[in-house]
């Protein structure tokens, strides 16, 4: 069972951060409570407050911003993300991505705000959205900031959120002519075993620059400076890209994959590898259409 | 911020009231005070279905999902599926292929994928085999399970020849 606690239920940010206050700390955010209930169950985690913080108004909705960037509200479900006219418009490869999150329980009531926030390891928005550039909007008692994805991420189950912080949204860039966002996962339960996200921007016939990130090997997502140069500056053709997946996988055989129930080191780097061509191909279809 | 809370559900179209406290589970409310023992408790970590139940029509895990969640939302066991004693399309169809063995995991591939249906009318096979992808059946092999909803769909699409 549940280890015992009192549920707050605030209805503004400001209720929020006074409940959390009025706990003396020993309260935690909940939101979908598909990561915290299960600690919680698994005696991993005890605190004498939930606050919950479905009934803000400040972390729902999806809209894209005066600058083209697209808003989500760190509270919207996956499910909501997933089935978003506008986010499939503006950022397909998130929507695809949620539509293959864990399980359809888990998407009907697990926010993007708690994935991030657990900061698990294989997470898979973390991955797709560090390749992105997405920033993370908190809010706190003693104001507001902005963090880059590898910046909030400081190692697994550990964020540079202080613990009466909110994230109240993610904001992903939107994209510029030429761009393509993609995003490709082996998976054998509920997380991926490896994921790989690719960013890309077409020019002149070129792949002017490109982002490659790497989920679930590492302690946290990480980015792959050597996949990335090798595909930046390339043509935008099949021998060109063949030629540089080849050094793209090869840069993966060098990541510090750790071993778990999903695999060895080695296979995960070979799977990388694979998934790198799948979601460079597929950033390139999305680019293409967006020259 | 009460140790109890009194909580109203509404739990397969009728009004029931029970006093809680914020740590039980929704599986706990429907199966221990409410008798509703249809749904399972089986991995308790949101992984294997078993305890699928709808709320306003979106299935979740009952095992993870805080009771005084469901205040005041419309919730849907498997108890709920047939109507004046009738089986629901999906229910009849499972019966007719034999999708079930040891009828564990039933209660939970019916809700899962009755919100399924109701979502998407004609899925196809594909469609069906995402949308149960979570509910896991350690007898049948997952086939005859897809034969059943595909089945059911087929049966309703007939019925409707408008659709």
């Amino acid at each position: 069972m549940i280890p015992r606690f009192a549920l707050a239920r605030p209805s503004a940010l400001g209720e929020a951060f006074a409940a959390f206050d009025g706990a003396g700390g020993d309260a935690a955010w909940y939101a979908g409570g598909t990561e915290l209930l299960q600690v919680m169950k698994m005696g991993l985690a005890r605190f004498g407050t939930l606050i919950d913080l479905k009934g803000l108004p400040e972390l729902r909705g999806i809209a894209v911003e005066d600058d083209g960037a697209l808003w989500i509200g760190a509270g919207t479900t996956h499910r909501e993300i997933e089935r978003s006219a506008t986010v499939r418009r503006e950022l397909p490869g998130l929507a695809g991505l949620e539509a293959h999150v864990a399980n359809v329980r888990v998407r009907n009531q697990g926010t993007i705000g708690g994935n991030l926030c657990f900061a698990e390891p294989h997470s898979d928005p973390a991955t797709f959205l560090l390749a992105c550039d997405a920033r993370l909007r908190l809010e706190g008692p003693g104001g507001r900031r902005e963090l880059a994805m590898d910046a909030f991420l400081e190692s697994p189950f550990v964020t540079a959120r202080a613990p009466d912080e909110i994230v109240v949204a993610i904001v992903v860039p939107g994209a510029s002519a030429g761009e393509g966002r993609a995003y490709e996962k082996a998976k054998f339960r509920e997380r991926p075993v490896v994921s790989v996200a690719v960013r890309l921007r077409l020019a002149g016939g070129k792949i002017a620059e490109a982002h490659v990130a790497v989920g679930s090997m590492t302690d946290t997502p990480i980015r792959v400076a050597a996949a990335e140069s090798a595909l930046s500056g390339i043509p935008a053709d099949a021998l060109a890209l063949s030629e540089a997946l080849v050094v793209g996988a090869a840069a993966m055989t060098r990541i510090d994959a750790a071993q778990d129930l999903d695999g060895s080191p080695d296979y995960k780097r070979h799977l990388a590898g694979v998934l790198l061509a799948r979601a460079a191909q597929a950033a390139l279809v999305e680019a293409a259409a967006r020259v | 911020m009460s140790e109890i809370v009194e909580l109203n559900l509404a739990v397969n179209g009728r009004s029931r009231t029970v006093l809680v406290e914020p740590r039980e589970t929704l599986a706990d409310v429907l199966r221990e005070r409410l008798g509703l023992t249809g749904l399972k408790v089986s991995c308790d970590v949101q992984v294997c279905g078993a305890c699928t139940v709808l709320v306003d029509g979106l299935a979740v895990s009952a095992c993870t999902y805080l009771a005084v969640d469901a205040g005041d939302h419309e919730v849907l066991t498997v108890e709920g599926l047939a109507r004046d004693g009738e089986l629901s399309p999906l229910q009849q169809a499972f019966i007719d292929v034999a999708a079930f063995q040891c009828g564990f995991c039933t209660p939970g591939m019916l809700m899962a994928a009755t919100a399924l249906l109701s979502d998407n009318p004609a899925p196809t096979r594909e469609e069906v085999v995402a949308g149960i992808d979570g509910n896991l059946c350690r007898c049948t092999g997952y086939v005859p399970i897809i034969e059943a909803v595909l089945a059911a769909a087929a049966a309703r699409t007939a019925s409707r020849p408008d659709r």
